[in-house]
C-alpha cells in the first residue's frame, strides 16, 4: 500500500496460532500482539454486548424513555459475567494490480516518505480459501512516520471490507509495513450491523498479499458461505482461476467491485 | 493540531493560550464521574451529535430494563481514562496540506498529525496519537476553525483506541470512541477533548464502556490542566521506569 519506489519484500509469514482460551482470560501483564487470542467458545451473550451502541450513532439515541425488550432480560437472567461470542472470519486482499492501487499522494513533499502522505488504495478481496471473490477493500493510509530502523513505516489506516449483498466492515487502526497489527472493527453494515471487535492484519508479500482474521462480536451467525477452511499464508497464495474469473460459483452474490 | 505556520493562526494562538478556563464548556454537556449507578445510564447514553447517522435499525436498548430489575452483574460500567497530548514539535507534525489552495482555511485542507501520549498523571510515555483532521470551515466569528477528526490513540502493547468527531480549535467537544484492539478491544463510548494550549497540549477523558478493568498503570490521579503542564524530564526523556510496556513511538 505504499510507495511503489519499495521493491516486493517477502516477509516472513508470522506462525502465530490462536490457541483456544477460557473466554475471560484477563490481561494481568500487558499483553503483547502475541498473546491476543481469539474468543472461539461461543456463551451466553450478556447484556452488555447485545446493547452495544456504535459511537456514530445519530442523535435520535439522546432519549430519555426506553422500550423495554423482554429477550433480553431472559439472557440476562442466564449469563453471569459478560462472556461474548466471538466469531472468527478469515479473508484476503490481494492487490492484482489492475485498481490503479495505490495512489502514493506524497503531499509532504518530500524525499523520504513524511507526515503528510496520503494513500488512498482499494484492493480485491476473497474468501479465506481463496475459492470466492467477495468484494473489495477501500479507504486510506495516513502516512505517520518512517521507521528507517525498521525497513518500514508506520500507517494510520482508515478503510472498509466490502462483502457484496452481505454488507461492509470499518476498521480503523495501525498498518506497520513491517510487521503485523491489531486494527479496531468500528462498525458495518447488512449482515455486520452493529459488530464490533478486532482484525489481524498479517501482512505475506507487501504491500500485495495480506490476510486478515477478524474476532467480530455483536452480530448473528455468519454465513457458511464466509467461514471456510483458511489457506496457509504464504507468498505464493493466490485466488482460485475462477475467482480471479469471477466465474458464478466463485463469486459470493453480487460481490463488489 | 491546525495550522501554526500562518500568521493569522499564531494570532489565534495568542488568544487562546492563556484562556484555559474559557474552554470549559457552558452548555450542558457534563461528564459523569460515576461508574455503576443505573442513573447514570441515561447520561452514558448521550452521544455527541455531530456525525450523521448511519442506522436504519435500533439496537436493543434492555439494558435500562436491566436496571430496573436492579441487577448489579451486568451495568454498564463506565471507565474513565485521562490522557494528555503534547505535540513536542519533533515529530514533523502537523501537517497542513492547503489543498484548497486558498488563502484562509478552507474546506479541503487536510491536517495529518501525530503528537506524544503521556498518563493522566504526567510521569510515564504511554505512545503517540496518529491521524487526521479534516478542515470543515473557517469560524471567524470564533477565531477557529472546525475539523472532523479521526484518530487514534497508541497505548503501546496494551493496544490502542480509535476516535472520531469534532474538533474545534476554540472550545472543549466530545468525540466518539469507535473501537479499539488490545485491552481496548471493543471499546465503546465517548472521549472529552478538552485543549489547555491550542493546538500543543491537550487533555483527554475517555469514558470507556465495554471492556475489562484497565490497568492500574493507566489510571492515575491526573494533574489539573494549567497551560504550563508538562511531562516529568524522565517520562519526555522514555527512561524505563517512566514509560509503558512497549510504548508507541
Amino acid at each position: 500500500m505504499a510507495s511503489s519506489s519499495y521493491a516486493l519484500r517477502t516477509i516472513p509469514a508470522s506462525s502465530i496460532r490462536p490457541a483456544n482460551t477460557s473466554s475471560r482470560s484477563i490481561f494481568t501483564a500487558p499483553p503483547t500482539k502475541s498473546s491476543l487470542l481469539p474468543f472461539t467458545s461461543s456463551s451466553n451473550t450478556s447484556i452488555t454486548r447485545s446493547l452495544k451502541l456504535n459511537s456514530t450513532l445519530p442523535h435520535s439515541f439522546y432519549f430519555t424513555s426506553v422500550p423495554k425488550k423482554s429477550f433480553s432480560c431472559k439472557s440476562q437472567a442466564e449469563s453471569s459475567e459478560a462472556a461474548e461470542r466471538v466469531q472468527e472470519l478469515s479473508v484476503y486482499e490481494i492487490n492484482e494490480r489492475d485498481r490503479g492501487s495505490p495512489i502514493y499522494l506524497r503531499l509532504s513533499q518530500k524525499t523520504v516518505n513524511s507526515l503528510g502522505d496520503l494513500v488512498p488504495f482499494t484492493n480485491k478481496l476473497y474468501t479465506g480459501d481463496l475459492q470466492k471473490r467477495i468484494g473489495i477493500t477501500a479507504g486510506i493510509c495516513i502516512l505517520i512516520q518512517n521507521k528507517a530502523e525498521k525497513g518500514g513505516d508506520r500507517y494510520e489506516a482508515i478503510y472498509s471490507f466490502y462483502f457484496g449483498d452481505y454488507g461492509h466492515i470499518a476498521v480503523q487502526g495501525p498498518y506497520l509495513t513491517y510487521e503485523d497489527t491489531y486494527l479496531a472493527v468500528t462498525g458495518g453494515s447488512g449482515i455486520f450491523e452493529g459488530v464490533s471487535g478486532q482484525v489481524k492484519l498479517h501482512q505475506i508479500v507487501y504491500p500485495f498479499k495480506i490476510l486478515y482474521t477478524f474476532y467480530l462480536k455483536g452480530i448473528k451467525d455468519l454465513p457458511k458461505e464466509l467461514i471456510v477452511e483458511t489457506v496457509e499464508p504464504n507468498p505464493s497464495v493466490q485466488a482460485s482461476d475462477a475467482a480471479k474469473n469471477l466465474e458464478p460459483h466463485a463469486t459470493i452474490p453480487s460481490f463488489t467491485d | 493540531m491546525a495550522s501554526s505556520s500562518t500568521t493569522s493562526s499564531l494570532k489565534t494562538l495568542s488568544s487562546f493560550s492563556l484562556k484555559a478556563s474559557n474552554f470549559h464548556p457552558t452548555a450542558t454537556i457534563l461528564p459523569f464521574t460515576t461508574s455503576y449507578s443505573s442513573s447514570s445510564l441515561s447520561k452514558t447514553l448521550k452521544l455527541n451529535i455531530t456525525t450523521s447517522p448511519h442506522y436504519s435499525s435500533v439496537p436493543k436498548r434492555s439494558f435500562t430494563l436491566r436496571s430496573q430489575a436492579q441487577s448489579s452483574s451486568d451495568s454498564v460500567k463506565v471507565q474513565e481514562l485521562s490522557v494528555y497530548e503534547i505535540n513536542e514539535r519533533d515529530r514533523g507534525s502537523p501537517a497542513y496540506l492547503r489543498l484548497s489552495q486558498k488563502s484562509v482555511n478552507s474546506l479541503g485542507d487536510l491536517v495529518p498529525f501525530s503528537n506524544k501520549l503521556y498518563t493522566g498523571c504526567l510521569q510515564k510515555r504511554v505512545g503517540i496519537t496518529a491521524g487526521i483532521c479534516v478542515l470543515i470551515q473557517n469560524k471567524s466569528e470564533k477565531k477557529g476553525d472546525r475539523y472532523e477528526a479521526i484518530y487514534s490513540f497508541y497505548f503501546g502493547d496494551y493496544g490502542h483506541i480509535s476516535v472520531q468527531g469534532s474538533y474545534l480549535t476554540y472550545e472543549d467537544t466530545y468525540l466518539a470512541v469507535t473501537g479499539g484492539s488490545g485491552i481496548f478491544e471493543g471499546a465503546y463510548g465517548q472521549v472529552k477533548l478538552h485543549q489547555i494550549i491550542f493546538p500543543f497540549k491537550l487533555f483527554y477523558t475517555f469514558y470507556l464502556k465495554g471492556i475489562k478493568d484497565l490497568p492500574q498503570e493507566l489510571l492515575s490521579k491526573p494533574v489539573d490542566p494549567s497551560p504550563s503542564v508538562e511531562p516529568t524530564p524522565d517520562a519526555k526523556a522514555c527512561h524505563p521506569h517512566a514509560v509503558i510496556s512497549g510504548f508507541t513511538d
